[in-house]
């Protein structure tokens, strides 16, 4: 049996269970999702993915698809919330794209060309985040974290570590080590892990290997978060089923 | 040092029941514990509860730094907090704790020296009308004026432990100022609950049905339930902590999951600055609401309720315990109610500083011992709650409403009221007037009428619903209070004509900057930047440019914050802007932009590196128009 919901007028198939972002992705629609990994629990907290059903807004990476029900994707509106909540996650961190090894693989960096993002536009907060680079292979720059806790989830979840987690709260909210020392050096951390793998930002980064392709061969060089992000999920698909 | 804070914490902790010990969701109530005996979490004892639970160090770590009233660095014998809600401001806290600071040499924030004291601001501990308020060692010292000062100083300094502090100091008063048809004659304990079982017939001599005796009495039981259910239906009740869901809808949700075990959480965790009736209700008419919950268990289903205290509450843990036992006592709790086959008991749960954990997943998840933040939205609590399992969580009131409704019938209840709010409320009126405390009304009556009542005719403005609710100018006075008009918890802050409404918005943006979560982008963000603008106009440096960017700001949150902290957190700016325009243009430079960023501020560091002091260091006045 096959249900169907409709997004932005389209007719977007689902199977029972699916969120009305796993549905969307399926059928080959990209919504922007920084949080959101279909190998993990959602968690809802990055908001790009914020659609709305019957006038109120929900995120779709943790909204269970309904048959028959209308979801306003696209909208202009939207669109540029989007942009704005993108713009709020690099004013209130530090980065500095054009030194980062991540630049060009950076899924943050990616979203905000998705969106049309020609500047940060808020008032930059700069805040003061302490580096954690004492692990011989891995590197830890909080400047440039997100706080999507991909890691804490990634970590937990598929690598059965629990090497991350949140601590403080509100804009002081900060990623922790579990650790003697908080210092990743006395870690389980390794390099293999996915928690590092599936860090979008250069927050997490693996050392000896930066800027690996020259700019124009670089990830995002080739093609936009959208196709790469709908090729990865088919391909998932195709193997998990 | 103050005597109790030299235990071996190994021995403190071996006190600890062992089962709790090793409970991680007892974590944050023993955090609690270990808090209150030695004024911070001590390394040691982290570390120790972190093995003995089998959970990582970090997650001990995560509580703390999560929950206000916890720290992981030592505090004073003495820990004093100031109440900081606007309302307390404009009763002179601030000049008050900034004396009391001077007398005893200690620095804001801070702990002294030699380890005596430490003070410290907090959000609003719900002794509004009766403020200004603190608490010192986590116990309520109330009308705090320069007398009280003095003496807490002399006491302090002396270190007269709290014990032997004059008593009066610690009075909290109800001032219930006028009752309607509810508390008037309020229902006496017991009513409810026996009203509950008679419906299914739980008290009759002979079963009704040809049924063996122990089948009969559940059937009787279930059909009370089923029949109690109809009743919070009929009375229309909705839920008094603020959004107004129909509890009936609630309650049947619950009661039809299929599970093994079903919860009743009952939510007093009273973070709306301006809020306290569900203290008053919890001192005077505990009865009502542990009955409520009862009724609830009943209901629904459920062997077990859980009250969530506000740490700022935790002096009522003695009185709180003493009613469930007298319950107990009574018949009223525990196993076979009334001798039925009703099963139900109530635990007591304590919060630790996060207004978040009001909001209903968080508050679950604080329950679970965890830092409290705001779960996904599905599935919802009513499938799965509280461990997973089906769970109702309400108000304090509406506990006490569902009393009510059971001892005399919804059609009573939903007798009083407007069409779409039934019932009566209690009001928490603090601020400029002359009779500050709790009133009962029925829904739907006017701010009008409640300044008249409470003795504020001249106020030139009123917050209704606590700083996420509404703020309103003497032209609103005659919108009414209920779900089709002016929603909420029936909060009503006033502001006299003398008083400045920039201060009300500073203080609200200032409070949601502190208390939220972080999980979400609008929110952790938004409300950082929408205090920073306060800030900027208070320094007199706002712009046109500047009120529609806050304007943006709160729109942003509105739509794409994941819960309604972030999502009301931004009210108090845009209705500021529109109803009290003169606040804001009054503190507007130019109508031109003006940066916040401050250039010669930042070339502070480069003058220090340089050891240079003189004026050519600096850029000229023009180039250095504020301070960042
Ligand atoms: C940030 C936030 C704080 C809240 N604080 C409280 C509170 O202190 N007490 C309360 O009863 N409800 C509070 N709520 C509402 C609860 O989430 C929930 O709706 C309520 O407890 C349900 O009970 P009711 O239906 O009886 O009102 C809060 C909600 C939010 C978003
Ligand atoms: S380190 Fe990376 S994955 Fe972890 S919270 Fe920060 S941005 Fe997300
Ligand atoms: S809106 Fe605020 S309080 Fe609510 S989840 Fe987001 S950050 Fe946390
Ligand atoms: S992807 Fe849905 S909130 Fe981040
Ligand atoms: S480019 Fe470095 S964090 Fe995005």
């Amino acid at each position: 049996m096959s249900s169907s919901f409709f997004l932005d007028g389209k007719a977007i198939p689902f199977k029972e269970g699916q969120t009305v972002l796993q549905a969307a992705m399926s059928a080959g629609h990209y919504i922007p999702h920084l949080c959101w990994r279909p190998e993990l629990e959602p968690h809802s907290s990055c908001r790009l993915c914020t659609v709305i059903i019957s006038g109120k807004p929900f995120s779709s990476c943790t909204q269970p698809a309904m048959e028959g029900q209308n979801v306003e994707c696209d909208t202009p509106e939207l669109k540029a919330m989007r942009r704005a909540v993108t713009q709020l996650l690099f004013v209130e961190g530090n980065h500095y794209c054009p030194s980062c090894e991540e630049s060009g693989g950076c899924k943050l960096q990616a979203t905000a060309y998705y969106l049309g993002m020609q500047d940060n536009h808020f008032p930059h907060q700069f805040p003061v985040r302490v580096r954690d680079s004492s692990h011989p292979l891995v590197n830890l720059d909080r400047d440039r974290c997100i706080r999507c806790e991909t890691c804490v989830r990634a970590s937990r979840e598929l690598d059965g570590k629990n090497v991350f987690a949140i601590h403080g709260r509100g804009i002081r909210s900060k990623l922790a080590v579990n650790s003697p020392t908080g210092l990743l050096k006395d870690s389980g951390i390794s390099p293999e892990d996915m928690a590092v793998k599936l860090c979008p930002t250069g927050a997490l980064t693996v050392k000896r290997v930066g800027f690996e392709f020259p700019i124009g061969q670089r990830i995002f060089d080739q093609e936009s978060i959208a196709t790469l992000e709908l090729r990865e999920y088919a391909n998932q698909e195709a193997v998990h089923g | 040092m103050y005597p109790s804070l030299t235990i071996p914490v190994p021995d403190f902790l071996d006190s600890i029941p062992v089962e709790h010990r090793k409970d991680p969701h007892a974590l944050l109530q023993i955090l609690i514990q270990i808090q209150h005996a030695y004024h911070h979490v001590p390394k040691e004892a982290a570390k120790r509860l972190a093995e003995e639970m089998g959970v990582p160090l970090v997650r001990v770590q995560g509580l703390l730094s999560f929950y206000s009233f916890l720290s992981p660095e030592p505090q004073g014998d003495y820990v004093i907090h100031f109440s900081d809600n606007i309302t307390d401001q404009m009763l002179g806290n601030r000049g008050l704790a900034a004396h009391l600071c001077q007398r005893l040499g200690v620095k804001l924030g801070e702990t002294r020296k030699d380890g005596r004291v430490s003070v410290h601001f907090t959000s609003c501990t719900g002794m509004c009308d009766q403020g200004p308020a603190a608490l010192v060692n986590y116990l309520p010292v109330t009308n705090l004026d320069q007398e009280r000062i003095e003496r807490i100083a002399d006491l302090v300094n002396a270190q007269i432990p709290l014990q032997d502090w004059p008593p009066e100091f610690f009075t909290v008063k109800s001032q219930i100022r006028r009752s309607d048809v509810v508390f008037r004659k309020p229902i006496e304990p017991g009513e409810g609950i026996r009203a509950s079982l008679e419906r299914g017939g739980a008290f009759l001599a002979e079963w009704a049905e040809d049924l063996a005796p122990s089948d009969a009495r559940k059937h009787h039981l279930e059909r009370g339930g089923a029949e109690t259910l109809k009743e919070i239906y009929r009375s229309e009740l909705r839920g008094r902590g603020g959004a107004g869901f129909k509890t009936g809808i609630k309650w049947e949700s619950v009661r039809d999951a299929k599970s093994s075990d079903h919860y009743v959480l009952c939510n007093a965790d009273e973070g709306e600055p301006g809020t306290f009736k569900d203290r008053v209700l919890l001192t005077d008419y505990a009865d009502m609401v542990f009955e409520g919950m009862t009724i609830c268990g009943h209901a629904v289903g459920s062997k077990t309720g859980i009250l969530y205290l506000r740490q700022e509450y935790w002096y009522m843990k003695e009185h709180l315990e003493k009613v469930l036992s007298r319950r107990r006592e009574a018949g009223l709790l525990g196993k076979g109610i009334l001798g039925t086959a009703l099963d139900f008991d109530i635990e007591l749960h304590f919060g630790a500083g996060a207004y978040i954990c009001g909001m209903e997943t968080a508050m679950i998840k604080s329950i679970e011992g965890r830092r409290g933040i705001p779960r996904r939205r599905w599935p919802l609590p009513v499938h799965q709650g509280y461990l997973r399992c089906p769970t109702v969580v309400n108000n304090v009131e509406t506990f006490a409403a569902a009393t009510v409704i059971s001892a005399k019938g919804g059609a009573w209840f939903a007798h009083n009221g407007t069409g779409q709010s039934t019932g009566t409320k209690l009001f928490c009126v603090s601020g400029d007037c002359e009779r500050p405390g709790i009133y009962e009304y029925p829904w739907g009556v006017s701010v009008h009428e409640v300044l008249r009542d409470c003795g504020a005719l001249d106020a030139q403005g009123v917050q209704v619903g606590g700083p996420s609710g509404t703020m309103i100018n003497t032209r609103e006075f005659d919108r009414s209070a209920c779900f089709e008009d002016l929603v909420g918890t029936g909060t009503l802050m006033i502001f006299g004509p003398q008083r400045d409404m920039f201060e009300a918005v500073k203080n609200f943006a200032l409070f949601f900057q502190h208390e939220s979560c972080g999980l979400c982008t609008p929110c952790r963000v938004g409300t950082t930047l929408l205090a920073n603008y306060v800030r900027k106009f208070e320094k007199g440096c706002g712009s046109p440019v500047d009120l529609k960017e806050m304007q943006n700001i709160s729109g942003l949150m509105k739509t794409m914050a994941h819960c309604g902290l972030g999502q009301t957190a931004n009210h108090h700016i845009t209705e500021s802007i529109e109803k009290f325009p003169a606040i804001w243009k009054g503190r507007m430079k130019t109508t031109e932009f003006i940066p916040a960023f401050d250039l010669d501020g930042a070339l502070e560091e480069a003058r220090n590196l340089t050891g240079r002091t003189d004026p050519e260091a600096h850029l000229a006045p023009d180039h250095a128009p504020m301070e960042a």
